[in-house]
């Protein structure tokens, strides 16, 4: 019953958000088709596009979801029903994670089809050009990673617009740092989800979830020494 | 010795500089009514919170329905019912939502008692519980807990913002359905009419002091006000003494113990006694609370601690 309210809490914004992933990546692979810049640009329109709304997908499903369960005065009622805080981070948590999956999944299916009917060579397409060179991949992950950042941040100061800043302020500082250090020291500092030093990238992206996995690890650590 | 449903040991809280609440040994009997009394800002609600796990004590021990408070938290939350002072829930959810939220939690959930509440308290059970009035949001609250077959309700104010009918309903029902079933009610109130009509035991808690804890009934015959008119009579307070006030040479004493004994010995000492009379349970509340001298910090040492046993 707990996931059903997560589900509820938060449906509207996935519904709507599936909408546009389903509407947009296709009007966008369209659109580019036929003009060179969407094979020779790394970055595909379409790609592009499936960055753009995996991250305000988990910017707002990370500030939802932890707001509706621990920024609404509800935690007195919520933290009396028998069932530990690590169970309600994590379950909503998932919720949340899940929601996120479907939306990029569903996207990349709804441009894929689009894009292999009206296509001239339908298999190379765009989109699977994407695929191939780990765009789409690294992007779902960098969602990912910040959807727990936010998750975490917004039960952690029991606030959506707090987590949410919070996590807008994390993830530029990180990008301002990383520029710092390579202008003026000459240091290359891996920013989420890139390649770590010498690591192959599989690894990489190993290590960059979990480092995500412990930021609500970190939330739920908060949560269960929160006094209410 | 009395089975215990809730049991405390020098529970003791603090914020900072604070003490919230200092060393009280709860002592609440299975199968009865509690009502627990204080001011605001006694220390009933940290100790409620102290009780269900959503504060953790500075010190002390708490034994809830014969399991340990720190250790087996969720087995106490299985089998307790909890309505908070703040009403507040999911603005969202309908009533209807927030139950059937409820109900996975508990294998003892009756589906027939919300039926019974909902009509009994005339919930709306369609509506947002943003959109609900302060009165219902509270009965809210009270038909999840009522309907959790719990062992043990803890109720802060449950009586919060409820109207003379609703508020005359939820006694009935605490009075007779939950106590038909075994059930231990462990409730705060301001409502001392309300809780003189329904409580079996009560505690008092001023500045984190539990100042009485007794039966009711006990407290009841022993409290007695006395007036006496005389020269030269004893003015201070002591242990049988709660209380002393001089109006127009009456001498008007609250007396905790051995009233007749007490009259006895002022009259020995020259005084007419006028009358010996029983209190109130509001009366004996406002002379255990009442501050002699001007807070400092908090309530702490203002009110003395009167012996705490229950017979």
């Amino acid at each position: 019953m707990y996931i059903w309210k997560c589900w509820r809490d938060t449906r509207s914004f996935f519904i709507a958000f599936l909408v546009v992933a389903a509407g947009a990546m296709p009007f966008i692979g369209l659109t580019s088709r036929g003009s060179n810049m969407v094979r020779d640009v790394g970055m595909t329109a379409v790609s592009g596009t499936f960055g753009l709304i995996t991250m305000i997908v988990a910017l707002g499903l990370g500030a939802i979801g932890a707001t509706h369960e621990f920024a609404e005065q509800a935690t007195h009622f919520l933290f009396t029903q028998p069932r530990s805080r690590q169970y309600f981070v994590w379950a909503g948590w998932s919720v949340g994670g899940i929601e996120l999956a479907i939306i990029a999944a569903v996207g990349l299916l709804a441009s894929w089809a689009t894009l292999a009917v009206y296509g001239i060579r339908p298999f190379s397409a765009p989109l699977l050009g994407s695929i191939q060179e780990r765009n789409i991949v690294a992007m779902f992950l960098y969602s990912f990673f910040v959807y727990a950042l936010t998750y975490s941040l917004t039960a952690v100061l029991r606030s959506g617009l707090k987590g949410l800043g919070a996590s807008l302020g994390t993830l530029t500082a990180l990008s301002a740092f990383a520029v710092l250090m390579r202008v003026r020291w000459n240091m290359r500092l891996p920013t989420p989800v890139e390649k770590i030093g010498g690591l192959p990238l599989a690894a990489s992206y190993v290590v960059w979830m979990s480092i995500a996995l412990l930021f609500v690890y970190g939330a739920q650590v908060a949560m269960e020494r929160a006094e209410i | 010795m009395t089975e215990l449903a809730i049991g405390t040991k020098d529970l003791t809280k603090t914020y900072d500089t604070i003490r919230a609440v200092s060393g009280i040994d709860l002592n609440v009997p299975k199968g009865g009514i509690y009502g627990f009394l204080g001011r605001n800002g006694a220390g009933k609600t940290t100790t409620i919170k102290m009780l269900l796990g959503l504060a953790r004590p500075t010190a002390g021990s708490i034994q809830v329905l014969g399991m340990d408070a720190s250790s087996d938290l969720l087995g106490i939350l299985q089998r307790t019912a909890f309505v908070s002072e703040k009403k507040t829930l999911y603005p969202s959810l309908t009533p209807s939502d927030l139950v059937r939220f409820s109900r996975g939690f508990y294998p003892t959930w009756s589906g027939s008692a919300v039926e019974k509440y909902a009509r009994l308290f005339e919930i709306p059970m369609k509506q947002r519980f943003e959109k609900l009035s302060n009165g219902n949001q509270t009965k809210v609250w009270l038909l999840l807990a009522l309907c959790q077959g719990a062992d043990l309700l803890v109720l802060d104010e449950p009586t919060s913002a409820l109207d003379p009918v609703s508020l005359d309903q939820l006694m009935r029902v605490l009075a007779e359905d939950t106590l038909d079933r075994g059930c231990t009610i462990f409730f705060s109130s301001h409502q001392l009419e309300e809780v003189e009509r329904i409580a079996e035991y009560v505690g008092v808690i001023d500045g984190g002091n539990l100042l009485i804890e007794a039966r009711l009934d006990d407290i009841k015959s022993e409290f007695r006000l006395i007036i006496a008119a005389g020269n030269s009579l004893p003015a201070e307070t002591s242990a049988q003494v709660l209380s002393v006030d001089v109006q127009d040479g009456f001498y008007r004493y609250v007396v905790t113990k051995d009233a007749d004994g007490f009259a006895a010995g002022l009259s020995r000492s020259g005084a007419t006694v006028t009358s010996i009379a029983p209190l109130s349970l509001r009366e004996i509340f406002l002379h255990l609370v009442r501050k002699e001298q001007p807070c400092t910090s908090g309530n702490a040492g203002a009110t003395r601690v009167l012996s705490s046993s229950l017979s």
